[in-house]
């Protein structure tokens, strides 16, 4: 169970659509053989340009090659995925008149995994590195990068006890 | 399609007869929070509360670790499965 304000809900909502909107780039021009795309391949094995999509949407090789090869079969699946989640939590936002969230067992996996692909988005625009937290909590006011690090900091607060209820719930 | 390089390299790999030869390996990265490694190692792989602690710590302090070994296509879809996750994971031969 989660409270949210009402423009905590918005924020989240809009970076959802966000997500949804990263994940959609390249899937245009993937799709032009239909029978390969029914059986999911993307029709493109070159990593992403976007270095968000990238992070989303990593290499499984250190070879560029099997990496190719790897990325041509099951780079449609993985982004359907995450895509799902994303929508399934907007969904869930939009639906919500209460301030009160309450997640079973499915949406809870379903938030953890697109809270989780938002804030690797947001840390690669925010450029988060393993010690460039006092940095990020000293941008100025005017700093349009503090506001975007407020919303990181709330969201990984928000995973963290979604992930812990879920830990005490596998100890019951 | 098999490529015949890739049958020459298997057979004239040392680790051929080796039961496990690949290994999956998940990579620090700064954004990903240390209970969600931790739960995602738990949830995946049924690791113990301990043990799964123990891999996302050796992650964080040595910068990797090895989460699973087996077949190469049981290791692509452990991979598939982490970054399903979110987790920065990569597959390969296990004497590299």
């Amino acid at each position: 169970m989660a409270t949210f304000a009402e423009t905590e809900k918005e924020v989240l909502i809009n970076l959802t659509e966000q997500l949804i909107e990263i994940l959609a780039e390249r899937v245009d021009d993937a799709y032009r053989d239909p029978l390969a795309a029914m059986v999911g391949i993307t029709g493109h094995d070159s990593p992403p340009d976007d270095e968000v999509l990238l992070r989303l949407l990593p290499n499984a090789y250190a070879d560029p090659i099997e990496s190719a090869e790897f990325r041509r079969y099951t780079e449609s699946g993985l982004r359907e995925k995450k895509r799902v989640h994303a929508m399934s939590v907007r969904t869930h936002l939009l639906n919500e008149t209460s301030e009160q969230i309450s997640l079973d067992a499915d949406s809870a996996q379903a938030w953890l995994g697109a809270l989780n692909d938002i804030r690797l988005a947001l840390g690669v625009r925010l450029r988060v590195e393993e010690n460039s937290h006092e940095q990020l909590e000293l941008l100025a006011p005017d700093d349009p990068m503090r506001g975007v690090y407020a919303v990181y900091t709330w969201l990984g607060w928000l995973q963290e006890s979604l992930i812990l209820s879920l830990m005490d719930d596998e100890q019951d | 399609m098999v490529k015949t390089e890739e049958k020459v390299e298997e057979l004239t790999n040392p680790n051929f007869f080796i039961d496990r030869p690949w290994i999956t390996i998940v990579w620090d990265d700064p954004v990903n929070l240390m209970t969600y490694v931790t739960y995602v190692l738990m949830s995946l792989f049924g690791y113990s509360k301990e043990r799964a602690h123990e891999l996302m710590l050796q992650i964080h302090n040595e910068g990797k670790a090895v989460v699973s070994s087996g077949r190469r296509e049981e290791m692509e879809r452990d991979v598939q499965r982490l970054h399903e996750k979110g987790l920065w994971a990569t597959l390969q031969r296990d004497d590299q």
